[in-house]
């Protein structure tokens, strides 16, 4: 359903995305792996169009987005983003973060957008936070609460940044928790992520990247037990430990 | 994390008007008086003196009624130009940015008496016959001091589009929202939020800048009382009385300047969103 | 391929971006100076003739701003410590006390007297209160008001006294400089922690050693940028000397103007000279901020313009 072709992008003499290509089907959960700086995140804020791929294409259901006459806010009602460190409007409450979206993007009417909205966060398991503010929350509330935000425009598919990077560990689980119900339920997702169990679990194939290339791919028992590359021997070594 | 203040904001109701507060003007108005008390004593004069009143009032009436029609006409042009240029300022369109730029240096760099005095003199020139009056002078002096505040007030505003995380501006983006609509629901309500407390401090000396006028004849509180200071010395008076004078002057203005910063506090606090400081710096 | 034609669209794109911001600043300028002098143009003979004349003024504005300021360093780092004074209210006192009563410990603490605490702690909020007070007049008046405060004060107790008008001018603006001033001295002092104080004695420097080597970096590394802005706020303060016919930048230009009729080239003049002093130095001031800063270590710096 997403596809990439021969993404370039560079970052003034950086050149961060070294011609890749991939694809992912409807309802599949893909997981990207890789080290810091191999141009993970860049290659998400390609596909959502946040940054502009400078050579590729992509395409999803098969028409290619990335064109002058095509406006990058339509892209992202179908691809939607969670980021790292969650970014909930701070000077809003968790209902109206959600409800923004539905309201403002998509001109639903506030009681079906409250409606809709309150449901989502009872899918997330914080319906009981609906009134309170972004800071009073921890974490990993914060997250699911940006996990059902994305939703809310009712997206075809949704781009996970790292999500539970920034979260202590206690409250990663919970989050981890909502995104493998998520996939069950036949969501397509690109997770970028480090988290292996997640990754084995959830997801049919991963994607290594390593400095702006995709290095290998494949099923998780393959990746993580029988590397073919050397660097993803060395890389998986190291996380696995 | 956040849990632990969250269940401490909680507990303690928000009261418009706290404890706390009350204590604090409480204090204030106390030390004030007894200051009052003490200047009288050590100067040997008196804020009361009906003499000094007599000569005094009108003056002090008519002149505080001006300076207030001065802030009153002042301050929302100010702001309006200085939320428009502060705008300017971070734009990515160096059209607009430059020259926003120049304005905010030239504006800062200069003295606003400088500006004021020569805006009253040179300003007729630039305007045709029809708009010439007794009044213009006056009119181009309080304009320069609204476009010195509104350099500082640009400068303010900056700061607080500044001081918006961009992961703001990506989440809004990445629900679809378009620039205009990102600006308006996430960015500005952030921005001015930020830009409350400095804007409070900016309005003080705006209102003590209204006190410039008094050099372009501008018949506000402090150009009448020096008026009647002159008098007192030509015709002679009681010299203690000028101390007065001044005393109540400087009343006026920390009346002013008070009411205007409980205002912006009192706003601050109804917009306050839980926590907005924590993360979004 | 497709990118470059973006680039291209986008390079054009930019470079007329800026030669349109050029044009409309130049452009405005150029404008506003031609409407003013267009008919006769600007008279730069009788500017280099009064060349000495302004030169001179500005002299005096720099005199008075620096022995103001100079003066306003001491009353602020005095008044900037004092406003960090903390005491203890009297009710937690008593509370302590009975504290200390109760578990009938015989610390030597416990036996001094309650009454002298209650006393230091009187004074320290005597002290820190009337610091908070005078702060609060300074900055809730215009110095329009003060100098003519501090001049009729002169005036009525010192009849005799020579040049009253100058004295009062840098008696008003020390006043006002101070009372600024300890603002920046107390967030300066609050700024750095306490614990630095500690942590330094940890590995073994003296009380004295770790300001030396700990609090005074830091902390002067937080003031140095917001004292400069106040001794160029200063400047421009010393304009409002006007008022009682000190003959600084401003008075002279003033003056000047009335009797010569060049009121413009009188303006470019002195705008000029506050420009080619004031801008100079908020940029290097911003240039050391950025070179110099700690991460994470900073005063919030008010913008605010003062009068």
């Amino acid at each position: 359903m997403i596809r990439v072709e021969g993404i370039h992008k560079h970052f003034g003499a950086l050149h961060v995305l070294r011609g890749i290509t991939f694809e992912v089907s409807k309802g599949e959960a893909l997981v990207i792996i890789g080290p810091s700086g191999s141009g993970k995140s860049t290659l998400l804020r390609c596909i959502n169009l946040l940054v502009e791929p400078d050579e590729g294409k992509v395409l999803i259901e098969g028409a290619q987005v990335n064109r002058p006459d095509i406006r990058p806010e339509w892209v992202r009602q179908q691809v939607g983003m969670v980021f790292q460190s969650f970014n909930l409007f701070t000077h809003l409450s968790v209902l109206e973060n959600v409800m923004l979206g539905p309201v403002r993007v998509k001109g639903l009417q506030r009681e079906a957008a409250t409606a809709m909205a309150k449901e989502l966060l009872a899918r997330v398991g914080l319906a009981a936070k609906a009134n309170a503010y972004p800071a009073e929350l921890s974490g990993g509330q914060q997250q699911r609460v940006a996990i059902a935000r994305a939703l809310a425009v009712d997206p075809k598919a949704i781009l996970f940044d790292e999500p539970t990077s920034a979260l202590d560990p206690e409250y990663i689980r919970e989050v981890l928790d909502v995104m493998a119900a998520l996939a069950r339920s036949g969501m397509t997702m690109i997770v970028v992520t480090h988290e292996m169990g997640f990754a084995s679990s959830v997801s049919q194939r991963i994607l290594f990247m390593d400095a702006g290339r995709i290095i290998e791919e494949g099923r998780p028992e393959q990746i993580f037990e029988n590397p073919q590359q050397d660097r993803t021997r060395a890389f998986v070594s190291k996380i696995l430990r | 994390m956040a849990t632990v203040e969250a269940v401490a904001v909680r507990a303690t109701p928000q009261a418009a008007v706290s404890k706390r507060a009350l204590i604090r003007a409480a204090e204030m108005i106390g030390g004030g008086l007894v200051l009052l008390f003490l200047l009288q004593w050590f100067l040997g004069y008196s804020l009361t003196d009906p003499d000094m009143w007599a000569v005094y009032q009108r003056s002090f009436a008519s002149g505080t009624i001006r300076t207030l029609g001065y802030v009153a006409i002042i301050l929302p042009v100010s702001v309006i130009l200085g939320f428009a240029i502060g705008w300017a300022r971070v734009s990515r369109f160096r059209t607009l940015a430059w020259p926003a730029t120049v304005y905010v240096e030239f504006f800062r760099g200069v003295p606003p008496l400088v500006v004021v005095i020569f805006a009253s003199v040179l300003g007729p020139n630039l305007l045709p016959e029809r708009f010439q009056s007794a009044e213009l002078g006056l009119t181009l002096g309080a304009t320069a001091i609204a476009f010195h505040s509104a350099a500082f007030q640009a400068e303010i505003f900056r700061a607080g589009f500044q001081s918006v995380s961009r992961g703001q501006l990506e989440a809004a983006q990445a629900i679809g929202m378009r620039p205009m609509q990102s600006m308006r629901h996430v960015i500005l309500p952030q921005a001015l939020r930020l830009s409350v407390p400095p804007l409070s401090n900016e309005f003080a000396v705006l209102i003590k800048d209204t006190s410039l006028m008094a050099i372009i004849a501008g018949r506000e509180v402090f150009h009448l009382t020096l008026r009647v200071q002159d008098t007192i010395f030509r015709e002679g008076g009681d010299l203690r009385w000028l101390f007065g004078m001044w005393t109540a002057v400087a009343i006026v203005y920390f009346i002013l300047t008070f009411t205007v910063s409980s205002v912006m506090k009192l706003v601050e606090r109804r917009f306050h969103a839980r926590g907005i400081e924590a993360i979004s710096v | 391929m497709a990118g470059t034609l973006k680039d291209q669209e986008r390079k054009r794109a930019r470079a007329f971006d800026m030669m349109a911001g050029i044009a409309l600043t130049v452009g405005a300028i150029v404008v506003l100076v031609e409407i003013f002098v267009g008919r006769s143009g600007f008279d730069f003979g009788w500017v280099v003739d009064h060349l000495p004349g302004f030169l001179n003024a500005t002299q005096l504005t720099f005199y008075v701003t620096t022995v103001a300021f100079g003066a306003g360093l001491g009353i602020g780092f005095l008044l900037g410590w004092a406003r960090t004074a903390r005491w203890i209210p009297l009710d937690k006192i008593v509370r302590d006390r009975e504290q200390l009563r109760e578990e009938g410990t015989s610390l030597v603490a416990a036996r001094i007297g309650t009454i002298p605490v209650i006393l230091l702690s009187m004074a320290k909020y005597l002290v820190r209160r009337i610091g908070d007070a005078y702060v609060e007049i300074i900055r809730g008046t215009p110095l329009f008001v003060q100098i003519v405060f501090i001049w009729s004060i002169l005036l009525v107790n010192y009849p005799r006294l020579e040049q009253k008008e100058l004295f009062a001018g840098l008696i008003a603006l020390t006043a006002n400089t101070g009372g600024y001033q300890s603002e920046i001295f107390r967030a300066g002092l609050q700024t750095v922690h306490s614990g630095q104080v500690e942590a330094g004695r940890a590995i073994g420097l003296s009380r004295w050693g770790a300001m030396r080597h700990v609090v005074l970096p830091q902390a002067l590394r937080l003031i140095i940028p917001p004292l400069t802005n106040e001794y160029i706020g200063l400047l421009k303060a010393s304009s409002l000397l006007i008022v009682i016919g000190v003959s600084e930048l401003t008075g002279y230009g003033r003056n000047l103007a009335f009797t010569s009729f060049k009121i413009f080239e009188v303006f470019a003049v002195v705008t000029a000279i506050y420009l080619l002093i004031t801008v100079p130095v908020s940029k290097i001031v911003q240039y050391f901020e950025v070179r110099y800063r700690i991460p994470g270590l900073g005063i919030q710096q008010p913008a605010e313009a003062r009068v």
